[in-house]
């Protein structure tokens, strides 16, 4: 099948190293302490940050760091047929302990010992088909993680630095930015990369499908690319939100 | 909470700092230089298709069984190959009956994409009847002891194990050959699994900030390290699958110069799987043909001409 | 060891003995007080070995049975390490590698008053004395000798530790020294402190040096004293190949 179209387009449209539609809004879940929804393409994922807060079970506190928890749930209407188990599958649990690892190292947890931080994240949408739910959850891990950032930002929680993430593939011999759905379940390589812009410093990578070294190299290239212009805008959405905040008060 | 921590291994900051001093000076605590992999033996059961893997004190084993499904209605012509993963609480004292903990989760996605995903393993030729009937291979890794880096020691147990498997062959009769019959070993000769490529997995430990990196950490230095990556990489140089979830940020030069010692080392890695592998098969052949020979007489014949000892 | 135990304790003393293994026959051993130190216990008129080991005796009526395990039994005097596991109003919880933690008295120091008690992070490394080890009971420890001088215990600081076997601790600690240390000691200049619970505290000048003693001691448990020494030279020939 045809990803990349003689003259350089792709199915949707897109020029290979352009990146989908992205959104971002903080403050969307009144009771949390910080929350943040965020679009890429068709993917739309809202995360809520509780914290610092006590840790409900005292054996579990640590006496020099918070505790850092993350449940990730794909809602059971999000990919138009309703899922059976939304949670607790071993996909779920992994995408958990990813986004939780990530985010645990840039939250700078010692400066809040025995507390806990929970962060949920929901997948409203996925851009994926009926069938299959279980590889669109693959897709939304970027969303998930930028979501997150956000929202821990909204919650004032101190940072060492934004964590931002993007996909990038290889299809039709072309490195391509940003993948949607159908061209992440084309069997090609799929690589997600979660960095810290400012830091220069690659937090998460995962990878999967075959690629030789080199080639690797120019796909993880690119994804770098993606996440720092998710980066800018991401700080675009924090600044334009601490403006609204002072033009509110009214200084 | 004092039952909590009763239970843990206690380690101490002194652990720690000697730790990070040394490795600033490029040593491990057993010895080892920094890109130096413990000693790995791989012995292989009784049962085809099952492999038991030491790497230092780490002790893993893989059993692998197959067993005839439908397919997935969205891959008809294709057979499935799934990991399952056993943290017995006897390998290690933080490991919990029941349910499988988030490692154990990781562990069993991390050898998954790198054997499933990289089409390592192939999986049209476990198709029998297209759209009714596969071949699905499970894949059992059940960990013992719980000496550091499991993914690695897990992985190279599952392709042992997947080396050294037989299946039943198949055959199909009847009107429109929709009739299956399974024949048993001693009918007709089993067949192996179809085997691509050998993906490794080569785990990485990172300390000082980045400023040090190790291969193959022991459970020690596992606790005590910034942040891990394991970069699943066959001989040919082929980038199969990469974990790195969190931890210490790395650098870009820094990942890529892993992963060029991780193709390096994936390819002695794969030779020793090959050598044990053929060893084993020497063996079967040997005690195959002690069988199939009129005992005694010929056996103390082989004795005599000093073949066998 | 198949022979009826005969009575005569001299049958089985400095000899392996396993659980049900009957050691000593009191009906003939009448007006005679009998010292049972661990591993034995009494059934009616016999005693009987409860764990795997070696029968000793010292004069003049203490029997017991030598073991080398992992986990370590609290015995009163005993001086070992231990890990500082969380710290409470009156006591540290300190793991000394027995079934419970031992408590550490924050008063138990060398001039410990309520304004000078000491901080101690989680994974402080203390050599310590045990004063109190009841059966079912938390043991209690000391960083002071018996007249409350400080004398060694106290913070470990440095160094690397390992965890090893009681046996292992008992062989480090007999006099004449062991042929390891006494080898490595030949060579190599470094400080050890060996706690009775299987846990060794090492610390040379250089993390080489300190690996080396490590490795050394781990490798020595079940090499003979020729063993021993010839494994030490070729370690520390790697030593100076490598330096």
């Amino acid at each position: 099948m045809e990803y990349v179209s003689p003259e350089g387009l792709r199915l949707d449209g897109r020029r290979p190293m352009e990146m989908r539609q992205i959104r971002g809004e903080i403050g969307v879940v009144d009771k949390a302490d910080g929350s943040a929804v965020f679009e890429m393409g068709n993917t739309k994922v809202i995360a809520a940050v509780y914290g610092p807060r006590e840790v409900p079970n005292r054996s579990q506190q640590m006496n020099d760091r918070a505790l850092v928890r993350c449940e990730y749930t794909m809602a059971n209407f999000s990919t138009g047929d309703r899922m059976r188990k939304p949670k607790g599958d071993r996909r779920s649990t992994e995408i958990s302990l990813v986004i939780r690892q990530t985010m645990e190292a840039c939250i700078m947890t010692h400066l809040m010992p025995r507390t806990q931080i929970d962060i949920f994240v929901q997948v409203l949408q996925a851009d994926g088909g009926k069938s299959r739910c279980l590889i669109a959850a693959i897709g939304t891990r970027s969303a998930c993680i930028n979501a997150a950032t956000l929202a821990l930002s909204d919650a004032g929680i101190p940072m060492r630095d934004l964590v931002t993430s993007c996909s990038a593939g290889y299809l039709n011999s072309t490195p391509l930015l940003d993948l949607n759905y159908v061209e992440d379940s084309a069997g090609g390589a799929d690589v997600t990369l979660g960095i810290m812009p400012k830091l220069d410093k690659v937090t998460l990578l995962q990878m999967d499908a075959k690629l030789p070294l080199d080639i690797f190299e120019n796909v993880m290239q690119l994804a770098i690319e993606g996440c720092k212009a998710v980066a800018t805008y991401i700080r675009q959405v924090l600044l334009e939100n601490t403006k609204q905040l002072e033009y509110r008060r009214g200084t | 909470m004092e039952h909590r921590l009763a239970n843990t291994s206690h380690l101490t900051l002194n652990q720690k700092k000697f730790i990070e001093t040394a490795l600033l000076a490029d040593l491990r605590t057993d010895g080892r230089r920094p890109f130096d992999y413990r000693n790995l033996t791989i012995k292989f059961g009784k049962e085809e298709g099952s492999a038991e893997v030491q790497l230092g004190q780490t002790h893993v084993m893989a059993i692998i069984t197959a067993q005839l499904v439908q397919p997935y209605r969205d891959r008809p012509n294709d057979g499935t190959l799934s990991i399952f993963t056993e943290f017995s609480p006897m390998a290690d004292p933080s490991f919990e009956p029941g349910r499988p903990g988030e490692s154990a989760v990781e562990l069993g996605r991390v050898i998954d994409r790198g054997l499933r995903e990289s089409r390592a393993v192939d999986t049209e030729s476990l198709c029998v009847l297209s759209g009714k009937l596969v071949w699905a291979i499970r894949v059992d890794l059940h960990i013992l002891d719980n000496g550091g880096n499991l993914i690695d020691a897990a992985n190279i147990a599952a392709l042992a194990a997947l080396l050294t498997f037989w299946r039943p062959e198949i055959s199909l009769g009847g009107q429109d050959s929709q009739e299956v019959t399974v024949h048993p070993p001693e009918e007709r000769e089993p067949l192996h699994l179809i085997i691509h490529h050998l993906p490794i997995a080569v785990t990485f430990a990172f300390f000082n900030y980045e400023s040090s990196v190790v291969i193959d950490p022991t459970h020690e230095e596992e606790a005590f390290m910034g942040g891990r990556m394991t970069a699943t990489i066959n001989a040919n140089g082929d980038v199969c699958a990469i974990q790195k979830a969190g931890g210490e940020g790395v650098l870009q030069s820094v990942i890529m110069q892993c992963l060029r010692i991780a193709s390096v080392k994936a390819g002695s890695m794969t030779e020793k799987i090959k050598k044990a592998v053929r060893f084993s098969l020497y063996e079967t052949v040997f005690e195959y043909l002690s069988c199939s020979l009129s005992l005694e007489k010929d056996i103390s014949a082989l004795h005599n001409s000093g073949i066998i000892k | 060891m198949e022979e009826k135990p005969s009575g005569s304790p001299a049958s089985f003393i400095d000899k392996p003995v396993i659980p049900g293994d009957v050691v000593l026959d009191l009906s003939d051993m009448t007006n005679q007080t009998i010292k049972l130190g661990g591993g034995l216990r009494q059934d009616f008129d016999s005693i009987v070995a409860m764990k795997a080991g070696t029968l000793r005796f010292t004069k003049p009526n203490k029997y017991w049975v030598e073991t080398s395990q992992k986990r370590y039994v609290p015995c009163v005097g005993d001086s070992v390490l231990g890990i500082v596991a969380d710290s409470r109003a009156d006591n540290f919880l300190v793991d000394i590698k027995g079934p419970t933690l031992a408590y550490l008295p924050v008063l138990a120091f060398e001039g410990g008053t309520r304004r000078n008690i000491p901080k101690f992070e989680v994974g402080t490394l203390l050599y310590v004395r045990v004063v109190k080890a009841n059966p079912g009971m938390n043991p209690e420890l000391s960083c002071t000798d018996a007249s409350g001088k400080a004398a060694e215990y106290g913070v470990l600081k440095d160094g690397y530790n390992f965890d090893c076997s009681t046996g292992l601790s008992r062989m480090l600690l007999r006099s004449p020294r062991c042929p390891v240390l006494e080898e490595l000691g030949k060579k190599i200049s470094f400080e050890i402190a060996v706690g009775l619970n299987g846990r060794v505290w090492v610390n040379a000048g250089s993390p080489s040096l300190i690996i080396v003693v490590s490795n050394a001691i781990m490798n020595s448990e079940s090499l003979t004293g020729v063993q021993q020494r010839i494994m030490v030279d070729k370690l520390i020939q790697n030593l100076k190949l490598s330096s």
